[in-house]
């Protein structure tokens, strides 16, 4: 089994090897252009592990019940009712136990705007101007927000963390693993897709409504549809200039270049848009545009119209019953996410919130509950999806973790009993085969530089 | 066409409000009385007007009463939110739907909601058809230390009654300003210091809380900051309790031997600032094992403080996950809120003479995924019925 963290490492050297073709063909946006910012996570070295006899949720929809898993070199080797382990295995009790993929918070500003209110700290909107497409969420991102220690408690093991939705176009979104790092590339997620944040609505017309506008939401869309022709002008220079047919490099844009990275197919567009019309508003810009859209944020009314998002093949992120906090949230119901799922629709239960976002299997929970109570009959196992493979699909990293598949990051947890009840806990988290969360053992309980000599590790639970 | 609709409009009207007084028998479950009789199953409740006039074995069902079949069902109280917005703001983040916030008036101390309350929000029916039948209701942000007087409130559209003066540290400008502000307005209100900090009306309305009569209910975070409000019962003989509390299991036996109870939340495990460095999931579970007095809720100005105050459950069941007992969790959510707002003569527990705010669970009401089968308020019940299931029901898939 090769090591994916080594420069050695074949896979690495052609992704470093592409990068550079496309960086070279294309101004540095392939790849997200990123370039000196790529990942330089490095996996905790980790033993051989099994964990025998647990109920298991594999994230893909099924269900095995007294089954078990080995995760050798950071990845998942077995998975079933009977598989072999190896002598030097540490071996793990599952008995009454239940193992999921690791949770993925596809909605997160942890390290961009921290719980912690402190004014140096609101990293999140850079709302001088409605459009900041050059802006990118990990060069705000703090690594040592003690928020990202308590998602790790509660087993999230990945973050798609994002700009704040005052702009039209807020900027470019990053994933990262759930680790203790120094750097923002030090927990980048290797080679994970670059998002784009948009957001329709109430918010950047608040903002922006008396410097400059939009104010109102046809300016919204009229603010968007300026962007993206520029972006599909910027791309047809750089087309023309690829192919050969004009000799003259274009003028580097860096705003631009992410939204013709969208247009290229190689960032994956995520909007917050609350109300049904406004939804499909972003649909139809999409196909004036010509680019595919992975999620909406905060779809509250996406139930009024899961057709258009099931034939777009785009995910509705929503809370499981939040409402009214605004009035474009007035119409959200419990069994938003029941009415998705059934007709067809992918579903991510999201939180936007460093408090919920420590609960997401109750949200889960929850959501699947009231579906349930309406007659809606969901799997718990297809319901967990939602936490983990829709949003691993939405974010561009499906092919590597969100489900218990071998061959995929063992990015684990361990619950205390079922994870659809109050009183289950994360007992153990795994990131990449590795150990990085005991309840047990006060040692693995991550504690940030920041937190240091103000509270005993683990005091937080 | 005209008629079908008003036809339609009466029978949502009629849905929506409740069915007219009648006896109401429970028969069986599993009842936590949350009072001296602890769990009880194999009892039946009657509920007679507004009151519960029996809890015991078989009781016959009176000539017309509604019978309520309870068999492997839970029965509690009617849960209670301690400091929510409900009646006073449907879109609480704009200021187009604010009755919460005294903001720019000169009003602080003198502020009232009970004007402004509107039993008619569409969140009082969406929270009762949650389990959620009673509830604080906190004035929002004035601009000075004091937010104004709260109302205490059945989720059953009757006209709230007076509630706490609220108030909160951090709005007083920093620590030391702002405890020398309340001890020195404090002082002016008694007559023991020359001069009016606040405008005479402000002043006035601290009159009752000087004199014991009204409970101060005070937002503070730190350990130190609940110190500081210890020495101010001390001092001053004003009635406390605590909301926030975020390090209050640093002090907590300072807290149960001044007696002062505190309202928490159990998801509050993040520092919001350095007042705050200590926040643990423990905390309830802490304080049970001092001996204080405490309520659970989500915090001040979240989420579960309006639209979905009726988290207090899931949030009793994450401090069970967090080391409370079931029954401790139970508590914290009715008889302790009801104890703390001087409410627990009549709310708080399933006892013969009190009003009867019960609701029939599929399951335990810690668990997210239960849910009320039957919600009632003083002795009426409600149907499961809000705006937001009307707009479920219309975009139902067929």
């Amino acid at each position: 089994m090769q090591e994916w963290d080594s420069y050695t490492d074949p896979r690495r050297l052609l992704i470093a090897f592409f990068v550079l073709i496309s960086s070279i063909l294309w101004g540095g946006t392939a790849l997200a252009g990123e370039g000196p910012y790529s990942s330089t996570y490095r996996p905790r070295p980790a033993a051989p592990v099994a964990i025998i006899d647990a109920s298991i949720i594999t994230g893909t929809g099924a269900y095995l019940e007294k089954a078990s898993l080995l995760a050798e070199d950071g990845k998942i080797t077995a998975i079933g009712p009977a598989i072999a382990i190896p002598e030097d295995a540490m071996v793990i009790d599952g008995r009454g136990k239940w193992l999921t993929p690791g949770i993925i918070d596809m909605h997160s500003h942890h390290g961009v705007v921290p719980l912690f209110a402190h004014a140096s700290l609101r990293d999140h909107n850079e709302s001088t101007h409605a459009v900041r497409a050059d802006v990118w969420a990990e060069h705000s991102l703090w690594p040592g927000d003690p928020s990202f220690a308590r998602s790790l408690a509660a087993g999230v093991t990945t973050l798609h963390v994002l700009p704040g939705s005052h702009n039209l176009i807020g900027g470019r979104g990053v994933t990262v693993k759930n680790v203790l790092a120094r750097t923002v590339p030090e927990m980048k997620f290797p080679a994970a897709p670059h998002s784009l944040k948009m957001a329709c609505g109430e918010n950047p017309k608040r903002v922006h409504g008396n410097r400059g506008g939009p104010r109102t939401r046809m300016g919204n869309m009229a603010g968007f549809r300026k962007a993206w022709l520029a972006a599909r002008d910027y791309k047809d220079r750089w087309d023309l200039y690829r192919s050969g047919e004009s000799p003259v490099a274009p003028g580097r844009d860096f705003g631009l270049e992410t939204l013709a990275g969208v247009l290229g197919g190689e960032i994956l567009v995520h909007i917050h848009c609350y109300r049904a019309d406004e939804l499909v508003n972003m649909i139809n810009l999409s196909h004036e545009f010509g680019f595919r859209i992975a999620a909406f944020h905060h779809a509250v009314e996406s139930y009024k119209v899961p057709e258009y998002l099931k034939k777009d093949g785009i995910c509705a992120a929503i809370w499981a019953d939040w409402w009214g906090f605004s009035l474009e949230a007035l119409d959200g119901i419990d069994e938003s996410a029941a009415f998705l799922a059934a007709a067809g629709a992918c579903v991510v239960i999201h939180s936007d919130s460093i408090s919920a976002g420590q609960r997401l299997n109750q949200e889960m929970a929850k959501a699947w509950s009231y579906g349930r109570r309406l007659g809606i009959e969901i799997s718990k196992a297809e319901a967990f999806s939602w936490i983990t493979l829709n949003p691993a699909k939405a974010i561009g990293i499906a092919d590597r973790t969100g489900s218990l598949e071998v061959g995929k990051m063992a990015d684990l947890i361990i619950w205390s009993g079922d994870p659809f009840s109050t009183y289950s806990l994360a007992e153990q988290v795994y990131i990449d085969g590795a150990l990085m969360y005991d309840r047990a053992d006060p040692e693995t309980h991550g504690q940030s530089d920041f937190e240091l000599g103000y509270s005993a590790k683990g005091a937080h639970q | 066409m005209i008629r079908r609709s008003f036809v339609a409009i009466c029978l949502v009207f009629l849905a929506i409000h409740p069915v007219l007084a009648e006896d109401i028998l429970i028969k069986g479950g599993t009842v936590h009385t949350v009072g001296p009789a602890g769990t009880l199953t194999d009892v039946d409740i009657l509920v007679r007007g507004p009151l519960i006039v029996a809890i015991e074995a078989n009781i016959e069902a009176p000539p017309g009463a509604r019978v309520i079949d309870a068999a492997n069902k839970v029965v509690v109280p009617g849960f209670m939110h301690p400091h929510s917005l409900l009646g006073l703001s449907d879109v609480p983040w704009t200021a187009d739907s604010n009755e919460h916030s005294a903001e720019g008036s000169p009003f602080d101390a003198a502020f009232d909601v009970r004007y402004g309350y509107n039993a008619g929000s569409p969140l009082i029916a969406d929270n009762r058809r949650h389990g959620l039948t009673r509830s604080v209701v906190f004035p929002g942000r004035s601009g000075g230390i004091f937010r104004g007087t709260g109302v205490l409130i059945a989720l059953d559209g009757a006209a709230p009654a007076a509630g706490p003066m609220v108030a909160r540290l951090a709005d007083g400008g920093n620590r030391n300003v702002a405890w020398a502000k309340i001890r020195m307005i404090f002082d002016q209100v008694r007559g023991t210091a020359p001069g009016a900090f606040l405008s005479p009306l402000n002043m006035r309305a601290l009159v009752p809380v000087l004199d014991g009569d009204r409970l101060l209910a005070l937002q503070v975070a730190s350990a130190n900051d609940i110190r500081q409000a210890i020495a101010l019962k001390r001092d001053y003989g004003v009635r406390l309790v605590l909301v926030g509390a975020t390090e209050a299991w640093l002090v907590a036996p300072e807290l149960a031997r001044a007696d002062i109870p505190v309202v928490i939340s159990p998801v509050d495990n993040t520092p919001r600032g350095f007042g705050s460095m200590r926040a643990t999931n423990s905390n309830a579970a802490l304080l049970a094992e001092a001996g204080v007095l405490f309520a659970i809720a989500p915090a001040v100005g979240t989420h579960g403080s309006h639209h979905t105050a009726h988290y207090v459950s899931q949030y009793a069941g994450i401090a069970v996950a967090h080391g409370l007992s079931h029954d401790d969790a139970l508590k914290a959510i009715t008889l302790n809120p009801a104890r703390i707002y001087g409410i627990d003569d009549k709310y708080g527990s399933l006892e013969v003479g009190k009003e009867a705010d019960i609701v029939v669970w599929d399951g335990d009401p810690l668990e997210v995924t239960s849910h009320p089968d039957h919600v009632i308020v003083r002795g009426t019940e409600y149907p499961l019925i809000s705006r937001r299931t009307l707009l479920r029901d219309r975009y139902r898939p067929r």
